[in-house]
């Protein structure tokens, strides 16, 4: 069952139908940066109501572990005036089949930046950054412009709105690398240093950015804080699944009639996405797989998908994650195994080399897939495959290894023949050897 | 006190303690490639993984939960914790490859991944036979390999700098070469390049790496991935012996081993000492090797003819004979032996002359506050503490000029090269010269010339700059002293098992020279003086006995760190 309720009627707050959002001017008409000067200037806020209401929202992260938000605010220590703290926004998206945050920056930057802001008030920080992945250039500049501008009206920096609240935004380029997207990465990238992922414990909280207690979310999840001020947490959690509550951006990529980015409630019946909102399959084919939220969560088979829904639960029941709800269809005339073999060449090609199982085992595992994808390989290598993969998962510091493993081990788990009718035959001679033997 | 528990054996411990380090100081062996006990903890190289769990405690009591038979439940974390970053705390209870087949298993399936990209050719390689790569995937790893594809080529026999070379495809990525330039010598000449499996270390674009502890990178290197431009290709690590000794070239004596093959020096590597150079050695120490090793005498002489060494003695006995004591100067040294300096001033005692005096070697702006010193002497402290005194060159070219000295008696040192006089200078003074190398400046004017063993063939002790009284060892032999019959070299297989019969026996390198403690008895039992002492051991005894500011640092006392002196003795 549908947990999205009347979505088809569904208005979108995102990434509302307006013209020219991305403009100062038509956001601030466009009850932009209301919620920022309720929090600033009113009583009616204070730092922890604004926590609480968030927490209140039910809203959880939507960079692809699916943290509850405002659980994560609450772990940043007492204020104390001689230790600085910073707000990062993780605008690295760059996971395979994920392309919704990019959305938000070109259509509705502002949104953005007032997300940012109020986080910021309800963590009482001073300095924010938002680190972009470089490859988004053009995004970049058009949110360096809007950002100047939102500077000059006084949304941002010094006594916002004149009140006694100042905060900067410092928009970062990255130089496009899949591991900047990791929090402790991207802290280490920040501050200029080779992006290798940190050990846990300290959390960020604890010591993030040069040492200081840091907080890190993902574009999309700040870009709902402005809409829970403004509408309140009750009608955030209103939206959608119970548990999973909120307006999301669906990623659809792949054999689709639109693929595209959709907003719409959590909890979307996969198929209605598929059928309805993305159009169907492509030239009438059928659907033969799909990734629910980005190349590392684990793929379904279209005959998993039976009444399963875009949120947490309901896919853990499938077997796979919400992930960063990028989807990937694959119709009936996809090649699994050459699928596999792109995706293990990312997460080669990705792997910061820091831990041994992650540098060493992400390109034997693109070697072997490669291989089989090319017809040269046994049927031995699908059990060596499924073996690296128990050799990876969990032994390394950040989760890199866990992404690209798990792909591979649900891949070769739910195609199983596919794989096995690439590999090689068994010569009738060498058969009959061995039968003789 | 706290209490751990690593496989079913309960030990005590205080303060924060990590988990490996406490493991190997209680011996049990985790392998391990990144972490370092000087360094940061990176937890990269994933090979020292554990399991590790805590009692689980009940919610409404705050007491740890009983199982049936009255045991604490423990509840071990569902992921393998490196145990280098893992900080122990009250209760833990670990198990490692010893009680656990999955940490066996991890560690296996670690040493698995590392190997396949390394390019197995221990057979070139300098680091087998020392190699923990080597070593742990014997210990720990798998059989094979189930790698069937082409490895992967990074840079080779990369100059890094003047005196360390990369060989990028051995390099595992355990980051130890950028912590130690980041957090140790703080130059920060060294990074990781690339990504992934093609990382390796480099420096950055323009900057050599030329720091002047350049070649600790070498020890600390788990593989052969960094290698001394210098040593590289010239011994296998079993051909030769180690002998545990200090260093000779500057005023802090940092602990090291010499390596011997043949009879020659080839190598010198830091030997740990917290007290001293920790687990460091400056490049220049480690350069300071050739000297042993060339240019060296083959006879002594007597007017520039070969004598034997009686004749020798008898020469420079007959010197000091005809000669009025008080007009006899002599010159201690700083590079000799505390027992050598001790010697000489009882001879100057016996032939009625003034105490010897020495000359410093200092060049100042040389030193950094660590390992490299403004003195490059190693033993200016042993002679003060003895009443022997610097001279500066200039008093000393006054006292030769002004005509009051009739012999000049210089023990291991060069008055000519260090500009205190000239050949010219000397001509009218008899000269006798104990000197390590024929390139000695004062040889041409020495009347008597004793070759003399130097600090890797001698036995004695040098006091460091900050009051350190540590035993040099011989690492070489000299003529006439069987490797295998002195208890101090150190051996090495050929020295243990080997025969004169084998073809890889060698005699030669053997130096015809003679340490002070030898040479100076021998001339003071011409002059009718007795000297008789069993060796080096008892001169420090007597040396220990009577001299206040050398109290307690005997033999024993010293071992292989070392005795801390003060004015008054050897601290408590």
């Amino acid at each position: 069952m549908s947990k999205a309720g009347d979505w088809r009627n569904y208005q979108r707050v995102l990434l509302p139908p307006v013209k020219d959002l991305h403009k100062l001017e038509v956001y601030e008409a466009n009850e932009g940066y209301a919620a920022l000067r309720d929090v600033v200037t009113t009583d009616k806020w204070d730092p922890t109501s604004v926590t609480n209401e968030v927490k209140k929202s039910g809203l959880k992260g939507r960079g692809g572990a699916g943290f509850p938000t405002g659980l994560k605010w609450s772990f940043m220590p007492p204020v104390d005036p001689d230790i600085p703290r910073f707000l990062c926004c993780n605008g690295d998206e760059s996971e395979p089949g994920t392309f919704k945050d990019r959305q938000l920056m070109e259509y509705n930057p502002h949104l953005v930046f007032e997300g940012m802001l109020i986080a910021a008030y309800a963590m009482s920080i001073k300095t924010t950054f938002l680190y972009i992945r470089g490859e988004f250039a053009d995004w970049i500049t058009l949110m360096e412009k809007e950002l100047e501008k939102a500077y000059e009206k006084g949304f941002v920096g010094k006594n916002i709105m004149g009140s006694d609240f100042s905060c900067d935004i410092v928009i970062h380029k990255g130089a496009g690398a899949y591991i900047c997207g990791e929090e402790s990465s991207l802290m280490n990238s920040l501050e200029g240093k080779r992006a290798y992922p940190r050990i846990k414990p300290p959390f960020p909280a604890q010591k993030g950015v040069w040492g200081y207690p840091t907080t890190i979310n993902n574009v999309e999840t700040l870009a709902c804080a402005p809409l829970i001020i403004r509408k309140g947490g009750e009608w955030f959690s209103g939206i959608g699944s119970e548990k999973h509550p909120g307006p999301v951006l669906y990623g659809i990529s792949g054999h689709v009639n639109r693929p595209g980015v959709y907003e719409f409630p959590t909890g979307m019946l996969i198929t209605d996405l598929i059928e309805e909102v993305a159009g169907g399959m492509r030239g009438g084919k059928q659907l033969k797989a799909l990734i629910p939220g980005g190349s590392s969560t684990p793929i379904l088979r279209a005959d998993m998908i039976e009444g399963v829904t875009m949120d947490a639960d309901s896919l853990r029941e499938a077997g796979s994650m919400m992930g960063t709800s990028g989807m990937l269809i694959m119709d009936e005339d996809t090649d699994i195994v050459s699928w596999l073999r792109r995706i293990t060449h990312f997460y080669h090609h990705e792997s910061c080399g820091q831990c041994t199982p992650c540098r060493e085992g992400t390109g034997w595992l693109e070697n072997i897939v490669t291989r089989l994808d090319e017809g040269e390989g046994n049927l031995r290598d699908l059990d060596l495959l499924i073996d690296l993969c128990s050799q990876m998962e969990g032994r390394t510091v950040c989760a890199l290894a866990d992404a690209a493993a798990w792909p591979v081990r649900y891949t070769i788990d739910r195609f199983r023949s596919e794989f096995e009718g690439k590999c090689k035959k068994p010569s009738p001679v060498a058969s009959a050897e061995l039968a003789t033997a | 006190m706290a209490k751990v528990t690593i496989d079913n054996q309960t030990f005590e411990f205080e303060g924060q303690e990590k988990l490996l380090q406490f493991c190997l100081d209680h011996g049990v062996d985790l392998p391990h490639f990144c972490y370092h006990p000087s360094m940061s903890a990176p937890a990269n190289c994933r090979q020292c993984l554990v399991e590790v769990g805590m009692p689980q405690m009940n919610r409404e009591t705050g007491q740890p939960n009983m199982d049936e038979d009255g045991n604490t439940v423990i509840q071990f974390m569902p992921k393998l914790q490196t145990s280098c970053s893992m900080q122990m705390s009250d209760g833990m209870v670990v198990k490692t490859h010893c009680s656990s087949e999955t940490v066996k298993r991890a560690q296996k399936d670690t040493l698995e991944f590392l190997l396949i990209n390394h390019p197995l050719d221990c057979p070139i390689c300098d680091q087998a036979g020392h190699c923990p790569l080597q070593n742990q995937a014997y210990k720990h790893g798998p059989e094979g390999s189930r790698f069937e594809f082409e490895k992967v080529h990074k840079p080779k026999h990369i100059d890094l700098g003047p005196r360390v070379v990369l060989d990028g495809e051995r390099c595992i990525n355990c980051t130890r070469c950028i912590r130690f330039t980041r957090e140790v010598s703080k130059s920060d000449q060294l990074t990781i390049i690339e990504r992934g499996v093609k990382n390796y270390p480099m420096t950055p674009p323009g900057v050599e790496f030329d720091e002047p502890y350049s070649m600790n990178v070498i020890d600390i290197c788990p593989v052969g991935a960094l290698t001394s431009k210098d040593h590289r290709f010239k011994a296998r690590i079993w051909e030769m012996s180690k002998t545990a000794s200090i260093s000779a070239v500057g005023a802090k004596g940092s602990n090291c081993d010499y390596w011997v093959k043949d009879n020659l020096i080839l190598k010198v590597t830091p030997r740990t000492n917290m007290d001293v150079n920790e687990y460091w050695l400056a490049d220049e120490e480690r350069a300071d090797y050739k000297r042993f090793n060339e240019d060296r005498p083959t006879s002594p002489t007597v007017s520039g003819a070969d004598v034997s060494w009686d004749m020798a003695w008898k020469a420079a006995a007959d010197c000091l004979k005809e000669v009025d004591g008080n007009r006899v100067l002599f010159l201690g040294s700083a590079y000799a032996t505390v027992e050598d300096n001790y010697l000489l001033s009882r001879l100057a005692e016996a032939v009625g002359s003034s105490a010897p005096v020495y000359l410093p070697h200092v060049e100042n702006g040389h030193g950094d506050d660590w390992l490299r010193t403004d003195d490059r002497t190693p033993n200016a402290q042993g002679c003060e503490r003895l009443g022997i005194h610097a001279v500066s060159a200039d008093d000393l070219k006054a006292r030769l000029t002004s005509g009051e000295v009739d012999l000049l008696y210089v023990m291991e040192d060069d008055p000519v090269a260090s500009g205190a006089c000239s050949v010219a200078d000397l001509e009218g003074i008899k000269v006798v010269l104990h000197h390590y190398n024929t390139t000695n400046a004062t040889l041409p004017a020495a009347d008597v010339a004793l070759p003399a063993a130097t600090a890797v063939e001698t036995v004695g002790t040098y006091v460091n700059i900050d009051g350190h009284a540590q035993r040099l060892r011989p690492a070489k032999a000299i003529a006439g002293v069987n490797r295998t019959l002195s208890m101090e070299i150190g051996k090495c297989r050929a020295d243990r098992h080997g025969t004169p019969f084998d073809k890889w026996y060698t005699e030669s390198n053997l130096v015809n020279c003679h340490p002070g403690w030898v040479t100076i008895p021998s001339i003071a039992a011409e002059l009718g003086t007795e000297m008789t002492y069993k060796g080096p051991k008892a001169i420090m005894e007597e040396v220990t006995a009577s001299v206040l500011a050398f109290k307690g640092a005997t033999y024993d006392a010293m071992g292989e760190m070392g005795v801390r002196l003060t004015e008054a003795g050897v601290t408590a």
